[in-house]
């Protein structure tokens, strides 16, 4: 791996910037979200920054079990994003369609629809919880990019 | 030859410039943070994020025109980069001057606003659509005071070469302070056109995802960012230039360090009224400017009109 390749790698690393998308959440999620970037948390620290629009983000932070009105957004949303792209599954409904799974309007978790790289469980999930997730991801990013 | 390609892309050109810019992003951020009661992003954050748009996937919408969309960053960045040179900064001299250089320094600072609206009309989205009319609405709202209110300060030095304007307070001191309302006036003025909180109605990212920009990703993206942090840094240094010209003291890296200082300052006053001031509509961001910034304007260039036949005789 060649100096300019290991620069980039840091700065992605250090600069990841999140596009939140409610897939058919009951809410709860996309409240711990907001309080998570709030200055309370002060996500800013590790680079963090809410963006608005997908052309911006590197992560999607994901809410809720996929209905099947959701989902051709949730695809037009993910291919809008510039890669390299990453995929966090925020609670348990995210995660597996969770109490709503095997509903007549539901898909299933955001894994039936599009790649996803990181699962933060919990109902809702924590704002620390939601950190820590964020921050794991980025540990495994590194990790990989150091082979 | 050499030297003018050395000053153009190292210093005081691009590179010299970006450094200065990321320094001031940096401050920005971290002020609006502690202000916020928040630890902050770390010194190399505005870095990162150039270098991470930089190795970003490129993506230009297929309706949108290709050339324009692809040329307004790089026009943006040329044409604040070049408004560098002919402002005075730590030395009394700027690198290149003549009679009326505030002129083009002032259209100059113009283009990226023109810029904006043309890459963001061509991208053909309708949020980047809104973002730029209202942009365009704006410019001709705080255009004219911030055009009174430095003009103000080269009609009592009676030149429209910002070398000569700053040779003249240097001569004169402590004329300057006749200029403070001037200087607010512009520094008002400067926030909308960097399009900042109250003024950052075009970008509104909670009504119009992100305006102009809304479309753009990876390399442009990155030079749209770069474009309004070197703006920042330019407008500062201009109204360092044409209302603080004091303390300097002929020695170069003294001067330097007072030259930052007042960047600083300034820099500080518009993160200031980032933080406190909540985001006007744009009828009345159009009202403030016309009915209260520009008669104010006026009375600033009646009062150094009669300071210039009263004082200086």
């Amino acid at each position: 791996m060649n100096v300019v390749q290991k620069v980039i790698n840091w700065s992605r690393l250090k600069s990841p910037w999140v596009l939140h998308f409610n897939t058919g959440a009951c809410n709860a999620c996309d409240i711990e979200i907001i309080a998570a970037l709030t200055p309370r948390y002060d996500l800013e620290r590790f680079g963090v920054l809410l963006k608005a629009t997908p052309r911006h983000a590197d992560i999607l932070l994901c809410s809720g079990p996929v209905t099947r009105q959701i989902e051709d957004r949730l695809v037009r949303i993910y291919e809008q994003m510039a890669e390299p792209k990453f995929v966090v599954a925020v609670g348990t409904c995210s995660c597996s369609g969770g109490v709503f799974n095997g509903c007549y309007n539901i898909k299933g978790g955001i894994n039936a629809v599009i790649p996803v790289s990181a699962y933060i469980p919990g109902c809702p999930a924590s704002p620390k919880a939601i950190m820590d997730g964020v921050v794991k991801l980025l540990q495994s990013l590194e990790q990989k990019e150091g082979k | 030859m050499f030297n003018a390609m050395f000053s153009m892309i190292i210093f005081p050109g691009f590179l010299f410039l970006a450094a200065l810019s990321f320094l001031g992003e940096f401050i920005d951020r971290k002020i609006y943070a502690r202000l916020q009661n928040r630890v902050g992003p770390p010194w190399f954050q505005p870095v990162a994020d150039f270098i991470k748009l930089l190795g970003k996937q490129e993506i230009i919408p297929t309706e949108a025109n290709q050339t324009m969309f692809k040329m307004a960053p790089l026009f943006a960045t040329a044409s604040v980069v070049t408004a560098f040179f002919y402002i005075p900064l730590w030395t009394p001299e700027a690198m290149y001057s003549f009679n009326g250089d505030i002129l083009v320094v002032l259209y100059l600072l113009t283009i990226p606003t023109l810029s904006f609206f043309i890459g963001g009309w061509y991208s053909t989205s309708l949020y980047a659509r809104i973002g730029t009319v209202r942009s365009l609405t704006q410019l001709f709202a705080y255009e004219v005071p911030l055009f009174m209110g430095i003009l103000s300060s080269a009609l009592l030095a009676n030149t429209w070469s910002l070398t000569k304007i700053t040779e003249f307070y240097v001569a004169h001191p402590w004329l300057w302070l006749m200029n403070l309302g001037g200087f607010i006036i512009s520094l008002i003025a400067l926030l909308g056109k960097l399009e900042k909180t109250p003024f950052d109605i075009p970008e509104a990212e909670t009504e119009i995802v992100a305006g102009a920009f809304t479309e753009y990703s990876g390399k442009l993206l990155a030079f749209l960012r770069l474009t309004l942090n070197i703006e920042m840094i330019v407008g500062a240094a201009l109204l360092s230039a044409v209302f603080l010209p004091f303390a300097l003291t002929y020695n170069p890296y003294l001067d330097f360090v007072i030259f930052l200082i007042k960047l600083l300052s300034i820099t500080f006053l518009i993160s200031l009224a980032r933080t406190v001031v909540a985001r006007l509509r744009i009828d009345q961001m159009v009202n403030f400017c016309w009915k209260y910034l520009v008669p104010l304007a006026m009375m600033q260039l009646l009062l150094n009109l009669a300071v210039k036949g009263v004082m200086i005789k």
